[in-house]
């Protein structure tokens, strides 16, 4: 899939002409400016006077620039250490997904044993269960591992994901099985193959597990809630509910490290975003 | 770091009365700190995880006595965690269950019931604490407030703080009305909603300010505000057999004074406000309602939203309004330091020194944590701090005079429950009389579970 | 491609069908491949059973029990399930789950399909747009959730839009009739963006030649889409809405955060209520029993996905 012929792009169902094309990227803009928005006001909120937020009127962009907006949200809680947290177990998860998944996804999808069937369909029957559903029973099995309140704790159920197996399977099903055999000629060792010659092919679709299993545990809010209890552990979506116990801060400071806590993982897809494209099948979009 | 409760096995005996030696012979010498150098010298480190709750003020004052008891004692060392106000329940609930809950920590008073109902706390040596027996100790404190901390003779609680809810008005947009906050306060409910709807000012049909607020935004907010409502309109949460009557007659009158305010004299608008969990009384901190039922507010907590409001002064705190003239009375409620069962002996006598400690410098307490009343009776009261302390007689006649909140082993379902109900009846108009059964329909299906568990 | 996946790998290698002892060979070289196999799988194999399918058999085997933490569990039979069927807040919940579930997904379906044409015109600027589109689902759900709930204050930045039409106020996130709805609206606009990009890559995948044989034989242009783009895009419509339905079915953030699962019972979903059983009221055997309805509910979802699956492994076979 990764390599697969770039498709020539369909010519247009509808062919534009100029006027009309105008007016197309006019109202996509529109469109665009529309869902884009929140994140907007999000930006610039992050930057108002304390004041702005109870006058629940919207002024877009401020008329003074609280800049210190952003080292005094810092220096509210425990914020730098929360981000710190954040950053272990999300970067945990990330490599635990990339190196599993690529584990798995060629075992299942180069290799033929014996009840490798039932095997695809039970990693598909993961997907009902998802840590909010098991929460009460995965709890009981990381506390019985005595991992409450720990990195590993955290990160350990979201380390591999039925998603990124299965989509690290799809990406190397349509790998030519004479390269692999080739390079046994050759003697080359099965983790060598694995290496040299399937993970470059499946550059597109290790970056889209990159990027969103790290957004995936950067996301998780209920399952740090459950095993965490003390303030070294927690990450910073906690942090960022338990805000303004403090007297006296602003909200325009949650928004703050609202924009701090989305730049990794924009910065992230930015990084991989050449890829991500192409794992996504885009690779015929102009 | 991760608090392993139970890693370390008591002392032996022998080296336990060697110790009591010790602690005799301090409290002989009648000085605190010299009894607990002595333990320095005499013991092995000792660890101690020990929780309590966030706020800006009680946390940093608990901190800080606790960080002077460790500089006291160099082989002490309390690992000092704390939560968000409505999580620290749930915390330790989770906590106990999976054996990493504290060896000490601050119980919010209504929680005693449910780790006493479990043995989940160790009864306290008064007599490590200072007192000379059980009476002695009881006498020291708000009668009611230590009935909720012992159990079968013996106490499990030490109470710190301890405070009750006032109405806080704006005197300055009394003013502004025609009123005068000194002679015009609401003293009946009625009175409430005449007051609270001269108050209001309206732009078309959007409140600019609303004359009165009830807090929306958590349950155990609701649960505060309305507790006296219900039990001065003669009903109670529960009958002698354990089943929930908040919809009888009674509590139907309660939640229909409740639900005036925005019902009949059209001065609260339920559905707007700017306050968020940890500060719920922000729309009367920043002057968009003119009355808020309120703990004992900070002038720290007014200065940071309205410093105008601090230094001009123009608030103050009165009594709940009542059934009738003069008689209201509200909620009080407080904190307890408690010593969990499982945690070592050695750990148990350490916390009791640690306790005595906090509570040796009450005055102290008060500077830090004012207008945060204290449970104790005596050694804060008098000090010319508290005297000087603006509208102190108020706090403290609140505090004095006001119920408390269930002592349930259900109280986060009643909570849960009560809070879900006045939502429904607020917000969507919901039926008093259907809601209100619906509640103890619910609270009693909880009881009944509790029972069987 | 041709043959099931992995057979050709594993057919021994003709440079070997000369060596006398190629039989031996050819088993030994089998059957260290199939245990490599094997062993590339195995980590996320046991990794599944402690973490997903022993949690599971856990939860249904807690369901049948009283079970608070503190006391060992105690055998209930079917007790925590009569209770729920008797308890309003959970049929409360179960209703909103279902709601939410099939709002969110006919939403996500219709306005990310909608928006994949719209990129899909290229007018020039059009692939921007889509990676300016995209950040929304890129950004931290707890943001989403914080800064909506002040865009959806009853005089927020939602209403004043609504301005010009003569409205002035809208109790989105305290009305009964609008919570939910608002809260689907949110969930679209964080999670289209995703499937926007899904559909366009199955757009892209239609091969031109079908559009042109269309417009050859005179085809409107909803007649093209109808015609055309719809039955070869299916696959990828099932796809959008099992997925978005999985994900729709575990959602507790959004409405926890937003409206705490209020105004009353109007948002509250299983997962809250799994969380508040479990661990607020410490009813860890009913909590479970709530999780063994949800695995129900999601169980249907992966069927549907097992199905497409299935019938995309026969397209390979």
């Amino acid at each position: 899939m990764a390599d697969a012929p770039i498709l020539r792009p369909p010519r247009l169902s509808v062919r534009l002409r100029p006027l009309y094309r105008w007016i197309g990227l006019a109202a996509l803009l529109a469109l665009t400016v529309a869902f884009l928005l929140p994140i907007l006001w999000m930006t610039t909120t992050s930057f108002q006077a304390g004041e702005k937020m109870f006058q629940l009127t919207t002024d877009w962009i401020p008329t003074e620039w609280h800049w210190e907006n952003y080292p005094n949200a810092l220096s509210r809680a425990a914020f730098p250490t929360f981000f710190f947290n954040s950053t272990v177990v999300s970067v945990i998860v990330m490599v635990g997904n990339v190196v599993f998944c690529t584990l798995a996804g060629y075992g299942l999808a180069k290799f033929r044993f014996p009840g490798d069937r039932w095997v695809l369909l039970a990693i598909l029957c993961t997907l009902m269960l998802p840590l909010e559903v098991t929460l009460v029973p995965t709890f009981l099995v990381v506390y019985k591992f005595g991992w409450l309140n720990s990195y590993q704790g955290i990160a350990g159920p979201l380390v591999i994901e039925a998603f990124g197996i299965f989509l690290m399977r799809q990406s190397m099903l349509s790998i030519p099985a004479d390269y692999i055999e080739a390079a046994r000629i050759d003697g080359a060792g099965e983790l060598r193959i694995l290496w040299k010659i399937i993970v470059p092919q499946c550059r597109p679709a290790l970056a889209v597990l990159a990027v969103f299993s790290f957004r995936d545990s950067w996301d998780q809010f209920l399952w740090p809630l459950t095993v965490v209890s003390v303030n070294e552990y927690r990450t910073f979506p906690l942090g960022l509910v338990a805000f303004g116990e403090d007297y006296g801060t602003p909200p325009t400071e949650q928004m703050s490290i609202a924009v701090l806590a989305t730049i990794p993982v924009f910065l992230l897809f930015a990084v991989l975003q050449r890829w991500v494209n192409r794992g996504f099948g885009l690779s015929g979009l102009k | 770091m991760v608090n392993k409760t139970n890693s370390t096995p008591g002392a032996g005996p022998s080296r336990r009365d060697i110790l009591r030696g010790l602690g005799a012979a301090g409290a002989g010498a009648a000085a605190l700190g010299f009894g607990q150098r002595a333990w320095a010298q005499a013991r092995a480190p000792v660890n101690i995880s020990f929780w309590t709750f966030e706020n800006p003020q009680q946390r940093p004052w608990l901190h800080k006595r606790i960080r002077l008891f460790m500089e006291q004692n160099p082989a002490v060392k309390v690992d000092f965690q704390f939560f968000p106000f409505g999580d620290l329940g749930k915390k330790l609930s989770v906590g106990f269950a999976t054996g990493t809950a504290p060896d000490g920590f601050v119980s919010q008073d209504w929680f005693m019931p449910t780790w006493l109902a479990k043995d989940l706390l160790a009864p306290l040596d008064v007599q490590r604490l200072g007192y000379s027996s059980v009476k002695s100790f009881s006498d020291d404190f708000t009668q009611a407030f230590v009935a909720g901390a012992t159990k079968d003779g013996k106490v499990y609680g030490y109470p710190l703080w301890f405070y009750g809810f006032a109405n806080y008005l704006n005197t300055k947009q009394f003013k502004e009305v025609g009123l005068d906050a000194e002679r015009d306060w609401p003293q009946t409910w009625e009175q409430l909603g005449e007051v609270a709807k001269r108050l209001t000012v309206k732009s078309g049909e959007r409140f600019t300010r609303q004359g009165f607020k009830f807090a929306m935004h958590a349950a155990q907010w609701t649960m505060i505000q309305f507790n006296p409502m219900l039990i001065q309109h003669g009903g109670a949460w529960f009958d002698d057999s354990g089943k929930c009557t908040i919809n009888n007659a009674a509590g139907v009158k309660a939640m229909t004074v409740r639900a005036s305010i925005a019902r009949t004299y059209g001065a609260e608008d339920p559905a707007d406000s700017i306050a968020t969990a940890p500060l719920p009384q922000m729309d009367w901190l920043r002057e968009r309602a003119s009355m808020f039922f309120c703990h004992p507010i900070p002038p720290a907590a007014i200065a940071s939203q309205n410093q105008k409001m601090l230094s001009e002064g123009y608030y103050r705190p009165v009594q709940y309004p009542g059934v009738e003239p003069g008689r209201g009375f509200s909620t009080t409620y407080g904190f307890n330091l408690v010593v969990n069962a499982r945690a070592p002996k050695e750990k148990q006598e350490v916390l009791h020194d640690l306790y005595k400690f906090m509570m040796s410098d009450l005055a102290d307490c008060w500077k830090d944590t004012a207008p945060f009343t204290l449970a104790r009776k005596s050694g804060w009261a008098d000090t010319p701090e508290v005297r000087q302390f603006p509208h102190v007689d108020e706090i403290i006649k609140a505090k004095d005079q006001g119920v408390y909140l269930p002592r349930t082993v259900v109280y986060n379902e009643l909570a849960d429950a009560v809070h879900r109900g006045v939502q429904r009846i607020m917000l969507n108009r919901a039926d008093i009389k259907a809601t209100l059964d619906e509640i103890a329909a619910e609270v009693d299906r909880a009881t009944e579970a509790s029972k069987r568990g | 491609m041709a043959g099931r996946p992995g057979e050709n790998t594993l057919a021994a290698p003709a440079a070997y069908a000369a060596r006398p002892s190629r039989r031996f060979w050819r088993l030994h070289f089998q059957r260290r491949i199939t245990l490599w196999g094997i062993a590339f799988v195995l980590p996320a194999i046991l990794f599944f059973i402690v973490f997903k399918f022993g949690p599971m058999i856990w939860a249904i085997e807690l369901s049948f029990t009283s079970y608070d933490m503190v006391s060992e569990p105690a055998f209930v039979g079917l007790d925590n399930y009569r209770k729920l069927m008797a308890d309003p807040v959970f049929g409360a919940s179960l209703f909103n789950t279902l709601v939410y579930i099939a709002g969110s997904t006919v939403l996500i379906t219709l306005v990310s399909l909608g928006l994949a044409m719209a990129i899909n015109t290229r007018v020039p600027g059009a692939r921007y747009c889509m990676m300016a589109m995209f950040l929304t689902n890129l950004m931290p759900i707890i943001a989403v959730c914080l800064v909506w709930r002040f865009l959806l204050h009853p005089f927020g930045l939602m209403t004043q839009l609504l301005a010009p039409f003569g409205i002035d106020r809208v109790d989105w996130l305290t009305d009964t009739r609008t919570a939910m709805p608002a809260i689907i609206a949110v969930t679209a606009w964080r999670f289209a963006p995703y499937f926007m990009v899904v559909f366009l890559a199955g757009l892209l995948a239609i091969p031109r030649d079908y559009y042109e044989a269309a417009e050859i034989d005179g085809a409107t242009a909803r007649h093209r889409f109808v015609h055309v783009t719809l039955p070869l895009l299916m696959p990828t419509i099932f796809f959008v809405v099992v997925i978005s339905a999985l994900l729709s079915a575990r959602i507790f953030l959004m409405p926890y955060i937003m409206t705490g699962g209020g105004p009353g019972n109007a948002t509250r979903v299983l997962s809250m209520l799994i969380y508040e059983t479990g661990f607020s009221y410490l009813k860890m055997g009913e909590a479970a029993a709530i999780s063994v309805v949800l695995f129900a509910i999601m169980l249907v979802f992966t069927m549907g996905q097992m199905r497409l699956f299935m019938r995309g492994e026969r397209v390979h076979g």
